[in-house]
């Protein structure tokens, strides 16, 4: 998995590459910890790269939203593959994040 | 017992606070959320992963808990790949002492104590008080938290939910208007976790085949 990010004031904006299973969720939850440390509160995730995502790897989103809303922010994904949003899916996860399709949706949400 | 696993939580709030004995609307599906709560702590520690299809080991290694570490190597010594709910089930019949094994354990840890009690002046059935309680306040705490705070939950509170909810042990310890209140937050958080969802669906196709046996001799 690969992960990269853009900042743009308080919002950043991880591009995720790969899978987000147990080997790599850590790096998911270090990558939000040193951004929500920064000063990030709004946590966007692109997941148009994804192919796969576990348990571990959904934790990892959830363990993002709780300390981004924390900060005073929140989590928005978009671009999820059809695997990945099944997944996102079943478990409800929409109840809890934004799930749009694109990353102005993901911005107009976090701005809301 | 360094922390309590998320299957000695949920043995604790099965426990009836008043005679220390298993709740009788758990009985039936204790096991099956001790085998639950165990698969969720390995996947806590990093030892198990899910996806919907399957239930797999990640990392083989010892956690330190005897309990823990004999069911990750029986999950890890399986060739074929199972889901979550294969594995609760399989876990939950092979291992039908689950409920006794971890009532011992929470004994050692100094959380509950033995008491030995006659019924009809013959049979002995054992009881297990809580020592000061603690524990069962802090799970119980933390559910109440999750039910009526609109906060992101933890992983380790939404694990918890499912076990609870699976139990039925949220009508043992809501009024009947919480409950009625917390319904829809309680669906929206027990459906977050893989192992949760897999560990009610079990525990409802025990409590359909009960009442199903229960219909054919009671018509």
């Amino acid at each position: 998995m690969e992960i990269t990010s853009r900042v743009d004031g308080n919002l950043i904006q991880f591009n995720v590459v790969g899978r987000i299973d147990a080997s790599t969720s850590g790096n998911v939850e270090s990558a939000v910890n040193t951004a929500i440390g920064g000063g990030s509160q709004r946590v966007i995730f692109d997941m148009s790269g994804v192919d796969y995502i576990s348990s571990a790897g959904l934790r990892a989103i959830l363990v993002a939203a709780k300390k981004a809303k924390s900060a005073g922010g929140g989590v928005a994904v978009f671009g999820l593959q059809a695997g990945v949003a099944e997944v996102f899916n079943v478990a409800g996860f929409g109840k809890i994040i934004p799930i749009v399709s694109s990353d102005a949706e993901a911005r107009a949400k976090l701005s809301a | 017992m360094k922390h309590l696993t998320l299957a000695d939580e949920i043995v604790v709030l099965m426990l009836d606070d008043t005679d220390g004995e298993i709740r009788p609307d758990c009985i039936a599906v204790a096991t099956v959320a001790i085998a639950g709560g165990i698969l969720m702590e390995l996947a806590l520690l990093g030892r198990v992963d899910s996806d919907l299809q399957t239930l797999f080991v990640v990392d083989p290694s010892p956690v330190g808990d005897e309990l823990l570490d004999a069911i990750l190597q029986e999950v890890d010594a399986e060739t074929e790949k199972k889901s979550s709910a294969w594995w609760i089930d399989r876990l939950s019949k092979r291992h039908g002492d689950l409920v006794d094994r971890v009532l011992a354990r929470l004994v050692s840890a100094g959380i509950l104590r033995v008491e030995e009690r006659k019924f009809l002046w013959v049979f002995s059935r054992r009881a297990y008080p809580q020592v000061s309680g603690r524990e069962d306040r802090e799970a119980k705490g933390r559910l109440m938290a999750v039910l009526f705070n609109d906060e992101v939950p933890d992983p380790r509170d939404t694990l918890l939910l499912g076990l609870a909810k699976s139990t039925d042990v949220l009508a043992a310890i809501l009024t009947e208007e919480q409950l009625d209140k917390a319904a829809p937050r309680i669906e929206e958080v027990a459906s977050l976790e893989e192992i949760g969802r897999s560990v009610g669906l079990v525990a409802s196709e025990i409590r359909t085949a009960m009442v199903t046996i229960m219909m054919a001799h009671y018509p």
